[in-house]
Order: structure tokens, then sequence, then C-alpha cells
């Protein structure tokens, strides 16, 4: 393994400390009817306890989701409330590109030694979208109501398009056969179903069982709902909505959390249950395409990450990206010349659904857990955000 | 000469054993009697003073005091300063439900208020001629002595008791008198002094609780309720586990639910006490009472302990076995540790220890009980676990030596004593409602006097720490709500146990000496030959309203006691659920009823075989002919569990009458056990408290 200097050498990721939720696909569970925040400071509190780490150990929390949700004016002091510790922290938002941020936020504070022990959560709930209303005076109505979702989805007021049309206009601009999608997105199914079966994402998924206001079980959050098996006959049947894009290539919007920590190397080895694992920060970047190409800015970003670095593909052990068009997948392997089939063995948002906030989260710690499996080594996770931004980050496992 | 099981609780208060009042044909002394040694002759009565009186506890007290000095002409001052909020006017509702708009008036009558600037005693007290000061003022030491000063110096010969939560009586220099919550009703003290005195005893015969416990930091009730809510913070913390969860799972396996306690008591107050209870107790005893980071900071934020309205929880939590058992290891380990710092201080008799849990803090089994079940060699190695989790607290206060008695009669008899004087014996029972413990160490206490040769005997309640009989403990029941074979043997083995009482002894003699006796402990006192009552003791059988089958064979055993005429009162009895004076059942229910003390005599001529006058009703070995079907004149109460229940009751009733006596107890507990099974008993009050606890 070359040795790259870490961009945060004081900071580490303690193994084993993380946890997530699954990820219902919006309106298949009970996480639709709940206030997300609560819900997402209280399963930290739950999945923390099952990783035997006192939340009373956490000194700062970095907070990471893109919708709005009630009480959110409060933010660390109102989610730390809900998972027993109050704590002060700072919220960060960069549509799907937050959950990376939010994990390199808190490395940078723990790097600087403002604290030891820094917790990540990210959360979002894409469900019942709540709505602004803006007055704006220069607008013909005056004052705009906004769904927050599904409104943001359909227009980029950048360039007056849809999120759907950059996955078009890239695979277009990248001359993306369509055949090559359906056969890669029927990929990325069998690897998801096939971590799933082995009892690998048990290790990072926690269930949930949710109560209404009398305290009685309302549902289960035990699976990622609205995840189904496809056939590739089934892909190819589907009708193109844009060039490549189908219901099928494309991912769906989801409600959950992901939680994480980050602290210093003495506080890695005495929270993780494995201290011998190490996990540090290499470096991470951000980079914006030309309007109206997000699907390519993910590879984008993986290209100046490595050249920053000095790695090369042939260097990364693990390789996952958040892709809700798997077209995005298509593109990064002509743009970095490099195999699909070699990413996402675990699966991949393109499957399981797209919250947001705690999108990449899971994937980071997907990907970690990968990386432990094969013995260590650097791990490239990655994915694309709203406004054609494309994120990239570097781990180490060793 | 007197042969005990073990020590009478009575005798810690100097008032001799339960044996004794019989022998003596009265109680050992009177309100009266004793009113006038510490008040003074009813010519010249003096007043009881209560300082902080508009305190949750000053309040209470007041309540307490002036109903039960009313009739001795003891009035109450209650001092505070002026313009404190009013705590005493709101218990006015209280009083009225209780004694009626009349006797309440009368009572708050009794009641002066008198404001008071902290520094000196205004002149108006000294007309009331004050000769007890109960201090219910705030917990700081010198605020307290200087208080006493101030009287002392006012009132020389004044005695003064402080209801203080933690000091000992070496550092504040007076009597000490802790009393539990809720005070206007709970009718327990823990008394500190050298030896009991005519104030404490006066407490017992005014018919409240007094126990007396040694000089140490903090009392037995604060070292158990603050010792298991700081140890379901420790687990809190070591888990995440939210603290309305903790309490309910701490309700679940031990019965009381602390945080939810704090929050209802005021968090704020509660907090505060709770942490400088274990503060203190930390200075002297270590880390094993170290508040934790939450308790700093519930008492200094002041916050309740669960969420509040907007935010219930939505996330639930579960334990896995493991967890489970990790979570008894926080709990019971520090529990167990404390008590046994109680035990090897002596603090008080272990009954005392045990129902101070039970009656002041919701214990569904006392520590002691509870301890005793583990056995000492588990119980060594909980807390040997418990350490390995909080290592800190193994350095001190942790005496694993204390459990080597465990087989003694004073570990076994925890609810139970018996004694005897060579010819007849007493079986008392101190506690309220009857469950699989009291069921064993009753039996223990029949083994013991037979082993004596001892032919008669008197079941009674102790004339202490149980003040009634109020049947069975229904938590008892829970594990026969999934299991049929559960509930028949419990109603087996009980029923069992209480046919020894006629079969096992020439003469038995139950004795209700209580304010009540219902349900179970009526149907074990049926199985005496003579039941003797208090006349104005209220006796029932309310089990069709819960409902369920009554277990201890009441739908037969007092059937095959009486003449069919009878049969009515008996019914009624059972199908109404409400209940009768002792003196209105004599004859088909009871055998005597009198005042107290002419009940203690007549049980006593029975059980010594003198002359009493009073007939042997005897037990109808033979299939019972005529049981009525129904109860003439008894309307459909609309109530549809009421009704099904009657009907459960009266098919009991039937098929268990159409057997000889020697196959009812099966066919009786077959129908109880297997009622508890049914869709009725889970919708009723013991179903609904099963699935609020249990099934958590």
């Amino acid at each position: 393994m070359k040795e790259i200097k870490s961009m945060f050498p004081n900071a580490r990721i303690p193994y084993g400390t993380w946890g997530s939720s699954y990820f219902p696909a919006w309106q298949t569970s009970s996480l639709a009817e709940v206030n997300i925040g609560q819900f997402a400071g209280e399963a930290m509190a739950n999945i923390l306890g099952k990783r035997k780490v006192p939340a009373r150990k956490l000194e700062y929390l970095v907070i990471g989701s893109t919708i709005p949700y009630h009480w959110k004016f409060w933010n660390a002091p109102f989610l730390s409330n809900c998972l027993g510790h109050r704590l002060p922290g700072f919220h960060v938002e960069q549509a799907c590109a937050t959950g990376l941020t939010s994990v390199i936020q808190a490395g940078s504070e723990v790097n600087a030694g403002s604290y030891d022990t820094v917790g990540v959560l990210t959360f979002d709930r894409t469900s019942d979208s709540p709505a602004g209303v803006f007055p704006e005076r220069r607008s013909y109505r005056r004052t705009e109501v906004l769904a927050d979702v599904w409104d943001n989805f359909g227009f980029d007021p950048a360039t007056g398009g849809a999120m759907i049309a950059t996955a078009g206009q890239s695979a277009r601009k990248y001359k993306i056969d369509r055949s090559e999608v359906d056969e890669l997105t029927y990929l990325r199914y069998k690897q998801y179903f096939d971590a799933k079966n082995s009892g690998f994402l048990n290790r990072v998924l926690f269930p949930f069982d949710i109560l209404n206001v009398q305290g009685r079980l309302v549902g289960k959050v035990d699976d990622d709902y609205g995840v189904r098996q496809i056939t590739l006959s089934g892909l190819k049947e589907m009708r193109e909505l844009d060039t490549c894009v189908t219901t099928g290539t494309q991912t769906h919007a989801s409600d959950g959390m992901a939680t994480i920590l980050v602290t210093s190397p003495e506080k890695a080895k005495e929270l993780s249950p494995k201290p011998d694992i190490d996990i540090q920060f290499i470096a991470k970047v951000d980079v914006c395409a030309l309007p109206g190409f997000m699907s390519e800015s993910p590879g984008l970003a993986v290209k100046k990450l490595l050249q920053m670095t000095g790695l090369t593909m042939d260097d990364i052990v693990v390789a996952k990206n958040h892709n809700p068009f798997a077209v995005n997948d298509a593109i990064f392997s002509k743009i970095m010349n490099y195999d699909w089939r070699k990413m996402n063995k675990t699966g991949c948002s393109l499957v399981w659904g797209h919250p947001q906030g705690p999108t990449l989260t899971r994937i980071l710690m997907e990907s970690l857990e990968e990386a432990v499996d094969l013995g260590g080594g650097y791990v490239l996770i990655f994915g694309c955000a709203a406004g054609d931004v494309g994120t990239a980050g570097i781990f180490k496992v060793s | 000469m007197i042969n005990q099981m073990r020590q009478s609780t009575l005798q810690t208060l100097g008032l001799g054993s339960v044996l004794e009042i019989f022998q003596n044909g009265k109680l050992p002394v009177s309100a009266s009697e004793l009113v006038d040694q510490v008040f003074g002759k009813a010519c010249n009565r003096g007043a009881l003073v209560i300082s902080g009186a508009n305190g949750i506890v000053g309040s209470g007290k007041t309540m307490q005091f002036a109903s039960r000095l009313v009739p001795y002409g003891v009035p109450v001052i209650a001092l505070d300063f002026p313009g404190v909020p009013d705590g005493i006017a709101k218990h006015y509702p209280g009083l009225i439900r209780v004694f009626g708009k009349d006797n309440a008036n009368k009572i708050m009558g009794n009641i002066i208020n008198i404001s008071y600037d902290g520094k000196s005693l205004p002149e108006v007290l000294s007309a009331y001629n004050p000769k007890f000061l109960l201090e219910a003022i705030p917990e700081i030491l010198d605020i307290k002595k200087e208080h006493y000063r101030i009287f002392r110096a006012k009132f020389p010969g004044i005695d003064i008791w402080s209801v203080t939560s933690g000091f000992p009586r070496s550092a504040l220099g007076v009597g000490i008198s802790h009393p539990a919550f809720p005070h206007e009703v709970n009718k327990i003290w823990e008394i500190v002094e050298p030896k009991p005195s005519n104030s404490t005893k006066l407490l017992w015969a005014l018919g409240l609780i007094p126990m007396p416990v040694s000089d140490n930091w903090s009392f037995v009730l604060d070292v158990l309720f603050c010792g298991l809510t700081l140890a379901g913070t420790r687990f809190c913390e070591a888990t995440n586990m939210p603290f309305w969860k903790t309490d309910k799972y701490i309700r679940k396996f031990f019965g009381p639910n602390p945080f939810r306690a704090h929050d209802a008591i005021g968090a704020a107050g509660a907090n505060f006490l709770t942490w400088s209870c274990l503060h203190h107790l930390s200075k002297h005893y270590g880390e094993l009472f170290t508040p934790t980071a939450t308790l700093d900071e519930k008492k200094d934020g002041k916050q309740n302990w669960y969420p509040l309205n907007h935010l219930r929880p939505i996330v639930d939590w579960s334990m896995t076995n493991e967890e489970t058992e990790e979570f008894h290891t926080w709990i019971l380990g520090s529990l167990f540790q404390m008590t046994s710092l109680m035990l090897h201080e002596k603090r008080t008799h272990l009954s005392q220890m045990n129902l101070i849990g039970e009656l002041c803090a919701q214990f569904r089994h006392g520590i002691v009980a509870t301890i005793r079940s583990y056995g000492a060699a588990n119980v060594r190695k909980i807390v040997g676990d418990y350490h390995k989790l909080h290592p800190a607290a193994a350095k001190k206060a942790w005496h694993p030596e204390v459990f080597d008695n465990i087989n003694t009669p004073e570990w076994q008899q925890l609810y139970v004593n018996a004694e005897h004087d060579g010819n007849a014996g007493v079986i008392s029972i101190n506690r309220e409602i009857y469950n699989h413990d009291v069921n064993a160490e009753l039996n223990r206490a029949i083994d013991w006097l037979k082993s004596a040769g001892i032919k008669n005997v008197i079941v009674t309640g102790d004339f202490h720490l149980s003040t009634q009989m109020l049947g069975a403990d229904t938590t008892d029941f829970f594990p026969a709500i999934e299991n049929e074979a559960k509930g028949v043997e419990l109603s087996n083995s009980w029923s069992a146990t209480a046919r020894r009482l006629n079969n096992d002894f020439k003469t038995s003699v139950g004795v209700i000496n209580g304010k009540r006796c219902l349900g179970g402990f009526l149907e074990l006192m049926m199985h005496c030959h003579y039941i003797v009552a208090e006349e104005n003791a209220v006796l029932g059988m309310p089990e069709v309203t819960l409902p369920v089958v009554p277990g201890m064979e009441a739908c037969h055993w007092p059937f095959r006691k009486v003449k069919q005429e009878d049969y009515a009162n008996l019914l009624k009895l059972l199908l109404t659920g409400k209940p009768v004076k002792a003196k209105e059942s004599v004859g088909w229910l009871t055998d005597y009823t009198g005042t107290m003390e002419e009940a203690i005599k007549m049980a006593w001529k029975i059980a010594t075989g003198a002359e009493h006058g009073l007939k042997k009703r005897e037990v109808a070995e033979e299939k019972l002919k005529n049981i009525p079907k129904e109860l003439a004149g008894l309307k459909d109460t609309g109530d549809a569990m009421m009704d099904n229940a009657r009907k459960a009751i009266i098919e009991c009733i039937s098929i268990s009458c159409n057997v000889p006596l020697s196959e009812a107890i099966s066919v009786q507990s077959k129908y109880s056990g297997n009622f508890m099974t049914t869709k009725l008993f889970k919708k009723g009050a013991i179903g609904s408290a099963y699935t609020k606890t249990w099934i958590v």
C-alpha cells in the first residue's frame, strides 16, 4: 500500500462504532410519520448503545441533513437531547454530498484538537416533503410555495432543468449505451442482494421499532422497503424517461439516518471493539461540473482527488458511490477507464434509495466494513449532488 | 416463657410481642395515655408544632397529625415563613373525601397557622404551650441547628424531631423521624433514637408505623430508592437506554419506576433530594454512592426525567438476553451491595428493611426477600459482576459476610412470624398482600409450631407493619396468564396451605385485627376453625370486580360451613364484590366480633381452650345440595366484564360445591387457573396491569 500523507493525521474513525437505519423507500414505512430529527437522535443513542459507546463520550455533534424537519432551528442541542446527552454542534448541508462532508467536518474538528470525540449524525425524510412559503417580491405570484423535495428535484434554479435531465444530458455526452446501463443496474441489484443474503449488511444496518404517541408499536423499520428483485429483461422493457434513464435505472427517494464517530487516535482505540483496526482520513474534494452535467461530476471529482494524492484506481481496494442514476457509473468508467463491475460490491444507493443526508454516510461505513474484510487498503467513496456537484473522499484502512 | 421463630418487630418499639398482646388481653399501650405523657394532661394539654408546615413533607404530616390528634384536643401549630404558598389548604378536598365535610372542618379547625421570620419565635406561640416540634425545614444543617436553638431557648422542655432526609441524629442533635412519601397517607416513619420513646409509641398508638433504625447517614428508604435511581442512571449512561425505557424495565423486574416517581413528586425538589442523599452517602461510603453526571445535571438543571409530551419517544428499545443480564447486574449488583452495607450496620430489623422497600418504594419484593430468593452465592456473584462494570464501587462498603446468615429465621421469616408459650401459638403476618413468599413462610411457621407440639393457633396481622389484609398479590398471577398450569399450581398450593389451618391444628383462630380483610386473605382466614374480628373491620371478596375467580376455595369452603339460608349472604359477597362490616357477618362468615380488646380476649380464650361460648362451625365434606344458580334480586350491571365474571364465579361455585371436599380443591384450582388465561381476565385489571408492566 502506498504511503500517502493524511489530511487529518490526528483524527480517526473508530472501527465498528457506526450504524445506519435501513432506508425504506418514501411513504413505505412508519418513518414517513415521525419527526426524522427526533428519530435520528434516538436511533443514534440506540446504535451507540448496541456498539457499547456511551453517548456521554461525545463532545460535539456534526449534523448532516438537507430537508427541513420540525424544530430544525435548534439543531445540535435538540438532536442530542433526543440522543440523551445535550451537545453543541453544527449543521452542514449540500444535498447528497452532505454525508461525506459531515464526516470530513468532524475530522477537521478532531484534527484541530477541539474535541476528542465527535458524533456525525446524518438523516433525512423525503416522505411528506415539508413546504416552505417564501415571500418573493420579484415573482409574479409575490409569494412562492416550495415543496422541498419534489419541487427541488424538478427544478435547478441555475439551469432551469430537472435532476433527471442532467443524467440524460450526461449520457448523451458520453455516448452511453442503454443496454450497458441496464446490465449495470442488474448487477447492482445482484450485488445488493448478495450482500444482504450473506449477512454483510447486518454489520451496518440496525432495525428499529417505531412508536406512536401512545407508546404503542406503529411499525418496524427493518428492511430497505421498496427494493425488489429485478430482471434484466424487465429493465430492458422499461420506458426511457430520458437518455439511458428509466424508472429501473434511477434511484428512489427514501427515509433514514446514519451515524458514525470521529475521534482522536487514542479515543478510537478506547471505543472500537477492534482497536487494532486503524481508519484514517486521506483526502477529499468537491467539484462542480458544467451546468446540467451532474452525472459526470463524480468522475471529475475522483480524477482530481487521485491527482491530488498520487494514487491510481489500482491502489483502491474498495470503490463505492452514490449513484442516483445508473448512468453515473457508466460515465465514471469511461472517465477513469475503470470497470464498473469492480465497484459497489455490497450494494449502492441506486438500489437502496436516496435520503440525501445519510446516503454517503451509509456508503462510507459499508465501504469500510468491506475494506476490513479485504485486509485493509484505500477506500474511495464518491457521488454526485444537486447542482452538478461531484464529491469524493479517500480513507485508509489498516 | 415465650418461644419465637424470630424477634417480633413490635418488640423493637418496646411494645412486647404479638403473643403477649393475646396473653395480656389488650394492646400494649393506648393513645390517650401516651397523649397525656407527650402533650400533658387534658387540663394542661400542649401543642404539636410543625415547622415548614407548608412544604410537601410539612403539609402532609400536618394533615396526618391533625386528623389523628383532634380527638385528644392537641392543637397542631403550622409554622412557616410569611408569604409562602399555602401547602395545607390543598389537602382539604382529600380530607373531605376520607373523613366527610364535618370531620374535615374539625381537622382544619385544629390547625393553627402562625408565621415567623426564621430568626425568632412569635410570642403567640407560647399561648399554645408547645410540647413537641416536628421540624420539616430545608436540608441545611446550620439553619436546622439554629432553628432548634431558638425553640429550646424559648421552650426548654420541648421534644424535637427532625424529618430530615439524610442527616444522622449525631449531626443534628435531635431525634429523627423520617417519613415516607406520599406524606399525607404513608404511615411509615424511620425513627432514630437511643431507645423507643413515648412519642414513638404514640405514633404506633395513633395507627402509624414507626420503625426504629440506626443512626447512620441517610435512611433505609433513601438508600434503596436513591440507590435504585442511581443504579438506573448508571445503566442509562452505560447503554444509552433512555430514562423512560429504563424505568419500564425497572418497573417490570423490580416494581418501582424511580424516574417517573421523581417527576411525579416534582423533579426540581426530588432531583435535589436524591442527589443530596447520594452525595452525603458517597462522602462516607465511597464510589458506590457517588452521584452520576446525569444526577448532577438533573439536580442543577431541575429537568424532568421523562420526555416532554411533544417529544414522546419514537424509537422503542428492547434487550437481548445478554443485555437483560447486564441490566440485572447494574441494578441488582448495586442494590445488593448497598443492602450489604445496611445489614452490616444493622440498620434495622430485617423484616422492616424488607418492607420499607415494598411499602415506601414500590418494590414488588423487598430487597431482603429478593436477596434470599437469589441465595448468598448468587448475590455475591452478581455483586462481583457489578464490580467488573463499576470497579470503583468495589473499593468500599461491600460486606459479603452479611449473607452468611441467610438460612436463619431472621432471613427466612421476613413476613410471617410464629410464637408459642408451650400451649397456644400465634402466627403473625406482616405483609398486607398474600404472595408466594408469605405462602412459603406460613408453611414454615406451621411446621415450626407443629414441631413444638402446638395444637392451638391464632393467625393474625402483626399489629405493626400490617394494618390490614388486602388479599392476594396479583403480580403473582402474571405467569398464569400465558400458562394455565401455573395458575392451577398457584391456586392449588395456596389452598393447600390454607387447609393446613383447618387440618393441622386442633383449634385455629383467624383474628382480623386491621381495617380490612379482603380476597385471598379472607379466604385464608375462612380456613381457620373460628374467625374473630374487630367489629368495624371491612370484609370482602372483590375478585369479581377485577375480575378473577377466587383461587383459595372461597367458591365452596365457606358454603360448607353455613346453613342453606346463609348461602345468599355468601353469594352476595362473591358476586357483588361489595364488602360487609365484620359485625354484620357473624354466624355466616365470622364467629365473633367486638372491640379490639374484646376480640383479642376472645381469640385467646378459644386458643387456650377456655370457655368461650362459641360453637364451632364444621366443614361439610360431602357434596352440597341446593346451591343456588343465581342470587335473587341481583340484576345485571350492564358492565359485560362484571356480568361475565359473575357467571364464571357462579359456575365455579356450582361445580366445586357439587363434589366432595377432597375433590373440591382441584376442581376450584383448575377453574381458577383456567380463568386466568381467558380474554375476560386479560382485559381486566390484572391483565391490564400485566400488559402495562410486563409487556415492555
